[in-house]
Parts: C-alpha cells; structure tokens; sequence
C-alpha cells in the first residue's frame, strides 16, 4: 500500500509568511502616510486621518496577537497528521 | 504641506474663492464597501461559531491559519479603505480670483498638479447625469481651455451648476480687471505640472 513520506514543518512557518506580510503593510502605510502629510491641506482634519488609521491598525495587530499567543507554535504539521483529519473532526454538525 | 492662504506661486492680491472635493457620496462608497467586506465574515464567523468555527480554532494546524488569514485579511481591508481615502482626499480643484489649480492623486504612485489662468478659459460645462447624482445634487464640470491642453475635469463636486455659475463670473470678473490693466497684463497660460 502506497505510505506517505513522513516530512515535518513547524507551524510556526505561518509566522514567518506573517511577518512578511506585516513589512508590506508597514512600508506601505508609511509611505501612504507621507504622501497625505507631504501633499495634504494643512490643517486638523490631517491629523485626524493619520491619528484614526495609526489607531485601527494598533487595534487590528494588537489583537492579532493577542489571538496567535494562544497557541503552540513549535506543532508540526505533518502528511501523516493531515491525513487523520476527517469530516467529522473539521465539520461536527455534519 | 499645502497651505490655502499659501498657495504655490501664490500672486499679489490672489485669493481661494472656491476648495472642493468629490461629493460626499465619493466617501459613503468606501465606507459602505469597508462595512461589507469586514461585516459579512464576521456575521458569517458569529453564526457558525457553535457548530464549526470555534473547533477549528482549537485544532492546533487550523486554529493559527484561520488567525493569520483573519488578521491579513482585515488589514488588507483597513490599508485598503486608507488608500481609498487618500485618494478622494489628495484630490482637490482650488477656484481663486485669478487661475484654477487642479490636483489629481491616481494611486500612490501618480501625482498630477495642472493650474490654468482664468483668462484661457473658454467654456466652462456642468453635468448631472443618472438618478444617484440628480437626487444628492453632485456632478462634473468641465472647464475647456483655449489652448490645446485639452480640458480640467473637476470630478463628482457638489453642486456643479453653481460652481459653473461662480467660474463663469469670475473668468467675467478677470477679464474686466485685464482690460483695466491694459495691454500689459499677462496672457492666459495653462500650465501642467507633473
């Protein structure tokens, strides 16, 4: 019978794509952020904006955080593991 | 920084009559948009969450995907609705007492300021056009130059007949103080910054 190779990831491998995606989202930020100071009208209404956006993304990244604390993330993933999974376990009300 | 009571090139004795942006209207979109796309996953997460959701939060592979996903996803709606904003607000059409500055934000990358003397302008068009704009009172202007620069486009502005109303009585207003000044004045121009 056909076996699958046994190979091993830690998950922690989503963290590193994470990461990866939160460097984009800085440096895009940043940049978006000098365009309006740079180009904007001076006035209140600009520091609002900025004060508003640089909120919601603490909001958003803190409780990002605060959610991927709770797990282990030295948990392989492995063939053998995915292939224990089934309906029942992913979908209980099936 | 941009400054209305120093604009640049700023003239002897010139003056902002008129600083407009898209309509409102431009505003209620992102923000409809913004409320879908983070609404209907959550309602969607807060039905499902007995009978499915909250078991693969607590599988040790699907939990962590499901939170990295979630978060990604949710930031890229935010960043998204910033850069939405950003352009609607970068996008300003500033009428004075003697030209027209005009300055475009097309995504983060392309940046248009063009300004036009009052005295080049030609024809000066207003247009309301389908249900949505006729109700809330916003369209286009169309300002036609007499050089072959072609034409400034004030997109989706509140109230475009009257602001056609006010450039015309202003270009009116400019051509009577050129006349007063005689044949030394200075001729229209429209000039494009890029």
């Amino acid at each position: 019978m056909f076996e699958l190779p046994n190979l091993s990831i830690s998950i922690s491998i989503f963290l590193i794509v994470f990461g990866a995606y939160m460097l984009f989202y800085i440096l895009y930020s940043l940049f978006n952020i000098y365009h309006l100071v740079k180009y904007g009208i001076y006035g209140f209404g600009l520091y609002v904006i900025v004060t508003v956006f640089t909120c919601g993304t603490i909001l958003l990244v803190g409780g990002s955080f605060f959610l991927l604390a709770e797990y282990d993330w030295t948990t392989p993933i492995t063939l053998e593991g995915a292939s224990e999974y089934y309906n029942e376990d992913l979908f209980p009300a099936l | 920084m941009m400054r209305l009571n120093h604009l640049p090139n700023q003239r002897t004795d010139e003056h902002v009559i008129l600083f407009m942006r898209r309509h409102w209207f431009a505003i209620l979109t992102i923000v409809v948009a913004f409320l879908v796309l983070t609404g209907t996953p959550l309602a969607l997460g807060w039905y499902y969450w007995e009978s499915t959701v909250s078991s693969w939060m607590e599988t040790p592979v699907l939990g962590p995907l499901i939170v990295i996903v979630g978060s990604i996803y949710f930031l890229s709606i935010w960043l998204f609705a910033f850069l939405e904003f950003t352009d609607y607000y970068l996008d300003t059409w500033i009428v004075t007492n003697e030209r027209i500055i005009n300055i475009e934000q097309e995504g983060l990358f392309h940046r248009t300021a063009s300004e036009l003397d009052l005295a080049a302008v030609q024809d000066t068009t207003a247009e309301i056009r389908g249900i949505l704009q006729t109700v809330f009172t916003y369209g286009n202007v169309f300002v036609q130059t007499a050089g072959s620069k072609g034409r400034f486009h004030f997109k989706n502005i509140d109230n475009p007949e009257n602001v056609k109303e006010q450039i015309n009585q202003l270009v009116e207003e400019d051509k009577q103080r050129m006349s007063r000044l005689g044949a030394g004045g200075r001729k229209g121009k429209a000039k494009i910054v890029d």
